[in-house]
């Protein structure tokens, strides 16, 4: 359980981000005194919200050049290690179709496994095994995503980071491009920050 | 009301057509602007709701990922609308999730008059428009955007449109003044003027007046002409009316003329026939009178009773000459009208009459103070007349009883002359006063039947009347009325 602060740059620079960001600051500061150590996030409750973005980014990540038949039959949104959401994924992805394709939540304990998902949740409990993880995956298109300290430095795509008592996402593009994988705008637009450059193509 | 009938013509018709063109201008104008602004606001309405749609679909990531900042930043484009006042993204749950404009007046109250769970609703009071859009993303109510949009747009229009009417409104008095004039050259003027012949005509009697023909050749003209030619047609039976009641008063004079002629030669030829009668009549009544007187020169009983007869006979010529004599001068001789006493005169001739006559047993009465002006010898004839009438017709009563007198009655003073005598039949009164007509023969009671003829003219003569009432066997009344009384 880490209290991560990941600073972000302003993206607007404007003073009311600022001052909400400050607000929740005091807020999650006075919350701390009153009830001790034990703050929510990104305990239990962050998770459930963590387990819905994992199926929400399903619905904004695009793979190219695959062909169809290479295509498998379900969307599977994978978690190596040990499994921090439970049930909270498998209630997330129930009865939930992605690009006409069934979601299920798949528990692998071995990283090659991860080349045959979508989306791999690697458990924070991974530690210093995750750069092996990453490695093992190597550039298969699946969408790496940890609340992993340092996950974006290790070569990860997506990181959890907990921002003014929300929980928010930082991307590396970077990474990202080093596969077919192609991360929606719209995506990209709502993340807390982003590393690396979009793919060459998208720049005209 | 009143004062619409007191207006002139051509008033009537300026006002007539203003009113045309305002109520066409105003019906125009509300038509139009109800029609303008109903489009304008489904417009405003539809561009609302494809900016609500755009606003939602920008806002799913924000959203789905909980990034107001991102969901603040997607409102803050609103501000290139400026029709939209305020905005707000709220989550599924009702919680405000992004606001526009920063901290502005999320208008609570008037969110609540939708629905929330309607896909897309609005509702517009006076000038706002609020319209609210459900954001639904893989089937997951993800929140709803709402816009309020302030109509200034509509008001601005109706101003316009208000302004341009008038305008037109204003354009078209002017042009309806500029044309009454014509109409009061056209027509008012000339109607006046006819007016103005019609009312001289009324006045004054003069048909010979005509109304000044107008320049144009239309109605009124023809109204113009058939007025004077019903002038004309008036003047000229006027004239033929003049011409046949002269012709008739000349002819009536004529006649008169040979009338009285005729009256005046029949009168002086009686008169000569009566006078020039007495003189052989005299001869012979004196050879009658000489013959009675003679002794007995030979003469047998059967002549004298002859020479009696004869006697008796120009005796009653004598009479019936005077009578014809004073029925002429009934007729001819000058009216005298002096103050006389018709009582006295009727006591000088009933003593007379009882003188004539001793043996007759008679009672009389005359009612004195019976004072009038008249012609005195006329009304002694009458008098006269009408007493020896009574006289005459009571000899075959006992006691004959006659009276004069005078009633005053509601026409006037009526005189009568009454008697207790034989009387007559009323259903032949008028033929009394016929000449030569009598009721009774010769032989029952001798006379002349010119009498009563002479006294009907003299009383006639004098402006009066005369009538009589009887009945056979019970007396008779000979009533008169003069117009001179002598009062007192």
């Amino acid at each position: 359980m880490q209290m991560a602060h990941v600073s972000k740059p302003a993206r607007s620079g404007r003073g009311c981000r600022a001052l909400a960001a400050a607000c929740s600051a005091i807020l999650a500061v006075s919350a701390l005194l009153a009830a001790g150590a034990a703050w929510a996030l990104p305990g239990e409750t962050g998770y459930d919200v963590k387990a819905g973005y994992l199926l929400d980014f399903g619905r904004f990540l695009r793979v190219t050049g695959a062909a169809p038949a290479d295509r498998r039959a379900t969307f599977d949104i994978c978690i190596l290690g040990d499994d921090p959401l439970g049930h909270l994924l498998d209630d997330a992805v129930a009865n939930q179709v992605i690009d006409g394709r069934p979601v299920r939540a798949v528990r692998i304990g071995d990283a090659h496994a991860a080349k045959g998902c979508d989306i791999v949740f690697l458990s924070p409990d991974e530690g210093d095994g995750i750069p092996l993880d990453l490695d093992a995956i190597g550039k298969a298109d699946v969408l790496t995503v940890s609340d992993a300290q340092d996950f974006l430095k290790y070569g990860g795509m997506i990181q959890f980071v907990e921002e003014g008592g929300h929980v928010r996402f930082a991307v590396n593009l970077d990474a990202v491009n080093r596969t077919h994988i192609t991360l929606s705008s719209e995506l990209l637009r709502v993340a807390s920050s982003v590393i690396g450059k979009p793919p060459a193509e998208e720049q005209p | 009301m009143k004062l619409w009938d007191r207006r002139t013509i051509a008033g009537k018709l300026m006002s007539l057509n203003l009113q045309v063109t305002g109520t066409a201008l105003l019906l125009a104008y509300l038509a139009f602007l109800a029609y303008d602004l109903y489009t304008l606001r489904n417009d405003l309405i539809s561009s609302l709701t494809t900016e609500a749609g755009i606003v939602g679909e920008n806002s799913i990531t924000a959203l789905v990922f909980d990034d107001q900042q991102a969901a603040q930043s997607t409102l803050s484009a609103l501000n290139h609308s400026p029709d939209i006042r305020w905005a707000v993204i709220e989550r599924a749950d009702g919680s405000v999730f992004a606001r526009y404009p920063l901290g502005g007046d999320t208008a609570t109250d008037l969110k609540a008059t939708l629905t929330p769970r309607q896909t897309l609703a609005y509702w517009a009071k006076g000038t706002n428009i609020l319209l609210g859009r459900r954001i639904v993303f893989h089937g997951r109510d993800l929140g709803s955007v709402y816009l309020l949009a302030e109509t200034s747009e509509l008001a601005r229009r109706a101003r316009q449109f208000g302004l341009l009417s008038a305008l037109i409104l204003v354009l078209c008095s002017v042009i309806a003044v500029s044309a009454t004039s014509t109409i009061r050259h056209l027509i008012t003027d000339p109607l006046t003027e006819l007016a103005g012949t019609a009312q001289v005509v009324s006045r004054e009697k003069d048909y010979s007046i005509r109304a000044p023909l107008p320049k144009s050749s239309d109605e009124l003209a023809f109204l113009v002409e058939s007025f004077n030619g019903m002038l004309e047609q008036i003047q000229e039976r006027d004239r033929a009316l003049e011409e046949s009641r002269n012709a008739l008063e000349q002819r009536v004079k004529e006649r008169t003329a040979e009338l009285t002629e005729a009256n005046q030669e029949l009168e002086a030829f009686s008169y000569s026939v009566a006078h020039d009668l007495r003189g052989p009549l005299q001869h012979i009544a004196n050879i009658a009178f000489l013959l009675q007187n003679s002794g007995d020169a030979g003469l047998s009983d059967e002549h004298r009773m002859l020479i009696e007869k004869m006697a008796t006979g120009t005796e009653g010529m004598a009479v019936l000459i005077d009578d014809l004599l004073n029925l002429s001068s009934a007729t001819t001789a000058p009216l005298r009208r002096t103050a006389i006493d018709m009582s006295l005169m009727a006591e000088s001739i009933l003593e007379r009459l009882q003188a004539d006559d001793p043996a007759r047993r008679a009672q009389w009465t005359v009612i004195k103070g019976a004072r009038v002006i008249a012609d005195e010898g006329l009304m002694h004839i009458v008098l006269e007349n009408l007493l020896r009438n009574a006289w005459k017709y009571t000899s075959k009563v006992d006691v004959a009883e006659i009276e004069f007198g005078f009633s005053e009655e509601e026409a006037g003073t009526v005189y009568f002359v009454r008697d207790n005598g034989a009387g007559f039949n009323p259903r032949y009164a008028d033929r009394l006063f016929r000449p030569f007509q009598r009721l009774h023969s010769q032989s029952e009671f001798p006379g002349t039947g010119i009498g009563l003829a002479t006294a009907l003219r003299i009383v006639t003569r004098h402006g009066g009347k005369i009538w009589a009432d009887g009945q056979v066997d019970r007396g008779a009344a000979f009533c008169f009325t003069l117009p001179y009384v002598v009062e007192g």
